[in-house]
């Protein structure tokens, strides 16, 4: 166990027992509370991972798809930067539902990829990986149209076994759609649940305060910018 | 003196009993609450490897905890090994906590007191019943129950849907509320500081809220009231209380001449079945479980259950109508980020404006709005909905920058008028893995409900629209199938052992005295005669802390 681990279970328990035993708690204060807090957010730390689950090859994959769904920019880093191939292995390493869907949904990566350009997925040039994915986005929007209006119709009981909407044929894509879908879930979860999706979205709260407070500019920031502008 | 339950209503009874100086047993059928290990507040998503999506992603496939992996819920509505049944063509979600404290560790707070005119709202439109009680009664139980609990709030004399209480100050309310506030006052809603069980300044040993905003993962500092860490803890030391855990309640035994004489239970640790004997009995172990304890307790003496000569109990089960719609405010793009966490939920509310105007409306009764908003601690799937709009990409990361914090969503309470159709019964075919018979739902909304929940979606959407936004809830479609909340689901279900003048179609007293067994009271949602838009909880504190009181008093003079 960590410092930083027994150090935040220690608080904890402070806390905890001052709570138990009546009358204490008033000895509790703001800053123990935010003691709490510091001691939680340091509990973390990056070191070497070794993939429990994938494979080298797979692991590649899963790190090349992590860039392409949540790239780095001038702001902030990747999905692979925030942990997201680490992520999806942790999972799957207790869930063997997830790996199929994981391991699978990486060789048809690499057969579609083969199809279209004779090398698998993360051997391709980024032109020719970014191409595939533009047409299983385009297949997704189509499919979950289509699954909606379908959805809407069922739903609604004067259109019971009615079959005029599902006119759409299905596309060859489709297996690619559905793990696409389960990738990037994931990836994009890893990274905005990271320190730096969560510092990109510049989230700002968890924390202990003495007082809270609005600032009076982001009230007249929203105000002006509304219909109840004082013109 | 045993007390079945440790919610709000068990947890104030061994509070004031213990106080009065009466010994307790107190059985709750989950563990004790261990508030270090089970409360997450301050955790944040990267503290677990698995950042909130639970051991093999479960919430990825509908499996995860109820309300997330960092929500205190201990429960659920689904426990293993403790099924329930649904009669064919109801529907009916039944949400169980099994902990010390039951579901104030992580309930929503929210802490109104009934209007004078909830108390008889048969006498004023003739729909449902009376209750046994009248709000000038109860008007001081609730000052006791807000002073205790420690409710935020504010007075407003002209608003009988909201009236006065002993309130803590509010905190001030953050941008997107205000923008709300501003369309309120437009189209003639009112928009009030927001009532809810937290604590903003110290108050008998408990510290000041320190607003992390994380409420539902329980409060280790218990500046948000919840009944083990505010009643039973502290009457705990007491030496007076002494706390059962693990104990499952299946039915109170009577001596066979109008008296209970204690509860059989099962010791979950060792399955083996055990007796508490005790001077008089109080069930609070949730409104359905308290019914269904009663109606297992079947003697000579009570064919129909323990102190079910009414046949009521059981009967006249209520939720709360619940509908929701969210909007998306373009104004609020590119504000400068702060803290939106606040005391953890909404500042503001809306209570029920029209309570006036019931002649012009196709409903009879009215709802509450509660506000949501502002830049949520990103979790397990808060940004999907922008990453699947944009594919994938710097598009993600633009969309998230973007929209964050831009979304507002609101969610109408609204109050159910009881009917024949939505009950409890003992399924005679299934039994749980303690050998209890199990509860069987049925279920009906009507016409009252459907068209109450109709307004709630054409006021939500005109309060959007008049802040700038545009709806992004559901479709048309979509809210004409769905477009009210699953019975069980808002977690208000009461009603199953109502209180009564007469005891011929009621349970108890106004005391949670049963008719029938002066020692036997019930002191959780069962006693409830109607369910105005009103959050239970602190109505059954006041009515469990008047129900001790009432006990003690009996004992005292030897009636019990």
């Amino acid at each position: 166990m960590s410092k930083s681990t027994s150090t935040r279970r220690d608080a904890l328990r402070q806390i905890a027992l001052a709570l138990t035993a009546a009358g204490s708690a008033m000895e509790l204060n703001a800053q123990q509370a935010e003691h709490v807090h510091s001691a939680a957010a340091a509990d973390t730390k990056n070191g070497k991972y070794t993939a429990k689950v994938f494979n080298q090859h797979e692991w590649a994959t899963l790190t090349r798809l992590s860039e392409l769904v949540v790239p780095a920019d001038a702001r902030s880093g990747s999905a692979v930067e925030a942990g997201a191939p680490q992520f999806i292995d942790v999972l799957c390493s207790q869930n063997a539902e997830l790996t199929v869907i994981f391991t699978g949904g990486i060789s048809w990566f690499d057969a579609e990829m083969r199809k279209r350009a004779g090398k698998e997925f993360v051997a391709a040039a980024a032109a020719e990986q970014t191409a595939m994915l533009d047409a299983i986005v385009a297949a997704e929007r189509t499919v979950r149209e289509q699954s909606a209006e379908e959805g809407l119709f069922a739903r609604a009981a004067q259109y019971k076994g009615f079959s005029g909407y599902t006119v759409k044929p299905g596309t060859d894509l489709a297996p690619g759609v559905f793990f696409f879908d389960w990738a990037r879930k994931l990836i994009v979860d890893a990274y905005f649940t990271s320190p730096i999706g969560i510092k990109d979205v510049n989230y700002i709260g968890n924390q202990a305060l003495s007082k809270y407070e609005v600032p009076q500019e982001a009230i007249d920031y929203a105000f002006n910018r509304s219909p109840f502008r004082i013109v | 003196m045993v007390v079945v339950g440790s919610g709000a209503g068990g947890g104030t009874t061994v509070r004031v009993l213990t106080e009065h100086g009466i010994k307790c047993a107190l059985l709750e059928a989950g563990p004790m609450l261990n508030v270090g290990k089970e409360f997450k507040e301050h955790q944040m998503p990267y503290d677990v490897p698995h950042r909130g999506a639970e051991d093999g992603g479960a919430a990825y496939f509908g499996k995860g905890k109820p309300f997330g992996y960092f929500a205190t819920t201990s429960g659920g509505w689904e426990l293993d090994g403790e099924p329930y049944t649904v009669g064919a063509g109801s529907e009916f979600r039944w949400f169980r906590s099994r902990i010390l404290g039951g579901r104030t560790n992580h309930y929503g707070r929210m802490s109104f007191r009934f209007s004078p005119y909830d108390f008889q709202p048969y006498s004023r439109d003739g729909l449902g019943f009376d209750w046994p009680v009248t709000y000038d009664e109860m008007s001081p139980w609730y000052d006791k129950a807000e002073r205790f609990v420690g409710v935020t709030g504010a007075n407003h004399n002209d608003l009988p849907s909201a009236p006065n209480g002993q309130f803590l100050k509010p905190p001030t309310p953050k941008v997107h509320e205000l923008l709300v506030k501003k369309a309120c006052d437009k189209m003639g809603v009112y928009c009030i500081p927001n009532r809810r069980a937290i604590v903003t300044e110290p108050m008998k040993g408990r510290i000041p809220c320190h607003y992390c905003g994380q409420c539902g993962r329980g409060c280790q500092t218990a500046s948000a009231y919840s009944s083990s860490q505010v009643e039973i803890f502290p009457a705990m030391k007491s030496g007076k209380l002494t706390v059962f855990d693990n104990a499952m309640v299946r039915e109170v035994l009577t001596d066979g001449n109008g008296k209970a004489t204690g509860v059989v239970y099962i010791d979950k640790n060792t399955r083996r079945e055990k007796v508490i004997r005790a001077r008089a009995v109080v069930l609070a172990a949730s409104a359905c479980e308290s019914a269904r304890i009663l109606l297992n307790s079947k003697t000579t003496e009570f064919p129909n259950g323990v102190a079910n000569g009414s046949g009521v109990v059981g009967r006249f089960l209520m939720d709360t109508v619940g509908f929701g719609l969210s909007g998306y405010v373009p104004a609020l793009e590119g504000m400068k980020h702060y803290n939106t966490d606040g005391f953890g939920g909404a500042h503001l509310y809306m209570p029920w404006w029209l309570w006036d105007k019931h002649n012009k409306l196709d409903f009879p009764r009215g709802y509450h709005i509660e506000i949501g908003g502002g830049y949520g601690l990103p979790g397990i799937g808060s940004f999907q909905g922008a990453a699947r709009r944009a594919g994938y990409g710097q598009g993600i990361k633009d969309t998230a920058r973007k929209e964050y914090g831009c979304s507002i969503g609101f969610a109408g309470r609204g109050e159910m008028i009881p009917n024949m159709h939505s009950y409890c019964e003992i399924d005679r075919n299934v039994v749980d893995r303690w050998g209890i018979p199990v509860l069987k739902f049925h279920f009906k909304w009507t016409d009252y409900e459907w068209k109450q929940a109709r307004h709630m979606e054409k006021t939500f959407a005109e309060i959007i629209t008049t802040m700038g936004g545009r709806v992004t809830g559901l479709s048309a479609a979509q809210r004409e199938a769905d477009g009210i909340s699953t019975p069980g689901t808002i977690i208000h279900e009461v009603g199953t052992v109502r209180m009564g003048k007469d005891k011929r179609d009621s349970a108890l007293n106004k005391y949670c005295q049963a008719h029938e067994l002066k020692n036997l009271y019930v002191v959780d949602g069962g006693f409830f005669v109607s369910n105005p838009d009103k959050n239970p909880t602190l109505t059954i504190n006041a009515f469990a802390w008047r129900a001790a009181d009432h006990l003690a008093e009996e004992m005292r003079k030897g009636n019990v």
